[in-house]
Order: structure tokens, then C-alpha cells, then sequence
């Protein structure tokens, strides 16, 4: 799971593979992802009870869609 | 495996060790932390690798090799924190998720492009998205997401 300085870049790659094209997205996009509330709550000292609430779990489902 | 609230006790102070000095304690430090035998304290790394925390020990070993966001081996994707750079992440996503353990500072993330060597720096500060050099930038992965263990450091 790397950043890369273009598209063009991510597909000179030696490892680019097309059958994962879906996951070359732009930054915003993996942004967005990694600012879903199951990144944000690792400051809880809670959090692995947290994952196995409702709302953890909701929130694990929500970023799990983001990357269908 | 370990109860749920030892479990949050230790992803808690891995979390905040890392936080405080851009490292994972050894599980001995870890054991003394939370009150526990030096075996237990090294089984609790193992248990909360098994509950779902998506890092892993490296192989081997009983060291936390990755804890996400961050990695315990230096990576590319080198962290600083209001100027200040001791702070690995895991990759390169994870990168952008660093900044929610450091709340209102100024989180830099600087890695070189994989292709080129030529420099990607984003800089973030909560929810916002400060700088971005070049605007070009893009992630990808050559698998899937949350695939395997083995396969993590490498995608």
C-alpha cells in the first residue's frame, strides 16, 4: 500500500498489477478512508472493546464499502 | 487468549509508547507496564496480534515488528510531528491515518515514489490536508486490501 507521485508512476511500478487496478485511487480517496472512525478511535482506551460494539463495527462496515 | 480489557490496556500503551518515543515496547516493558509475568506479557503480544489489530511480530521473533499506524522497522514513509522525525508508518495508507494520534500538530509524511525516488510529502493537520507535493499523488495496491499478514509490509 504505497504513494506514488502519479498514476503514471503507479503503473511503471515493477509490482503494478492490472487486476488490482481498482485500488489505484487518488490521495484524496485513501484520505478519506484513513479518516473513517475506526482510524480515528485508536486514541480510545477502549478501542478493542470499541471494535466489537455496534459502532466499531459500523464503522469497520464503513470503511470496508469504501474500498468495494 | 487474553480478556478484552488487558487487551485494550495493552493496544492502549503499544499505542501511546509509540506516540511518546516512535517505538513499540519489548514485551518484558510491556509485561512491568500492565502488572504482568514476562511470559504473559510476551503471550498478550500474540493475543492482540490475534484479535484483529492488523500488525504483526516479525517472523521468528517475539518484536513487534508492526503496530498500525506505525511500524517499528523503519520504512519509506517517514513521520514528523510538528518538525520533529521518529515515526514510521506501516505504509503508505496508513501514513495518512498517523495525524489522529496526534491531535491539532502539524503530521508530515515523506516517503520517496517507489518508481523514481523522486520525493512524495503530504502534510496534515486534523482533517485538514495542508500540503501535497506533487498534487499528482496516488496510492495503490497490488493486492488486497487486508490481505494476508505475510503479504502487508510488501503491497
Amino acid at each position: 500500500m504505497n504513494l506514488f507521485r502519479s498514476e503514471e508512476h503507479a503503473r511503471r511500478w515493477k509490482k503494478y498489477n492490472p487486476e488490482f487496478e481498482k485500488n489505484l485511487r487518488p490521495l484524496s480517496f485513501w484520505s478519506e478512508v484513513f479518516s473513517g472512525e475506526m482510524f480515528r478511535a485508536r486514541v480510545r482506551s477502549d478501542y478493542i472493546f470499541w471494535l466489537r460494539s455496534d459502532a466499531g463495527k459500523q464503522a469497520v462496515q464503513s470503511t470496508m464499502a469504501k474500498l468495494q | 487468549m487474553a480478556e478484552l480489557a488487558l487487551l485494550d490496556r495493552a493496544f492502549h500503551a503499544i499505542i501511546q509508547r509509540f506516540v511518546h518515543t516512535g517505538q513499540a515496547p519489548h514485551y518484558t516493558e510491556l509485561a512491568t507496564e500492565l502488572g504482568l509475568s514476562m511470559e504473559d506479557g510476551r503471550q498478550l503480544v500474540y493475543d492482540l496480534m490475534a484479535a484483529g489489530v492488523p500488525g504483526w511480530i516479525h517472523p521468528g521473533t517475539d518484536y513487534i515488528a508492526s503496530f498500525p499506524p506505525f511500524n517499528n522497522q523503519p520504512t519509506q514513509y517517514r513521520i514528523s510531528v510538528d518538525g520533529e522525525q521518529k515515526w514510521f508508518a506501516q505504509c503508505g495508507f496508513e501514513a495518512l491515518a498517523v495525524r489522529w494520534l496526534f491531535p491539532r500538530k502539524l503530521v508530515r509524511v515523506a516517503a520517496p515514489c517507489l518508481d523514481c525516488g523522486e520525493p512524495v510529502v503530504v502534510e496534515m493537520r486534523d482533517s485538514e490536508m495542508l500540503s501535497v507535493e506533487p498534487k499528482t499523488i496516488v496510492g495503490y495496491a497490488y493486492s488486497a486490501i487486508g490481505g494476508s499478514a505475510a503479504d502487508r509490509p510488501f503491497r
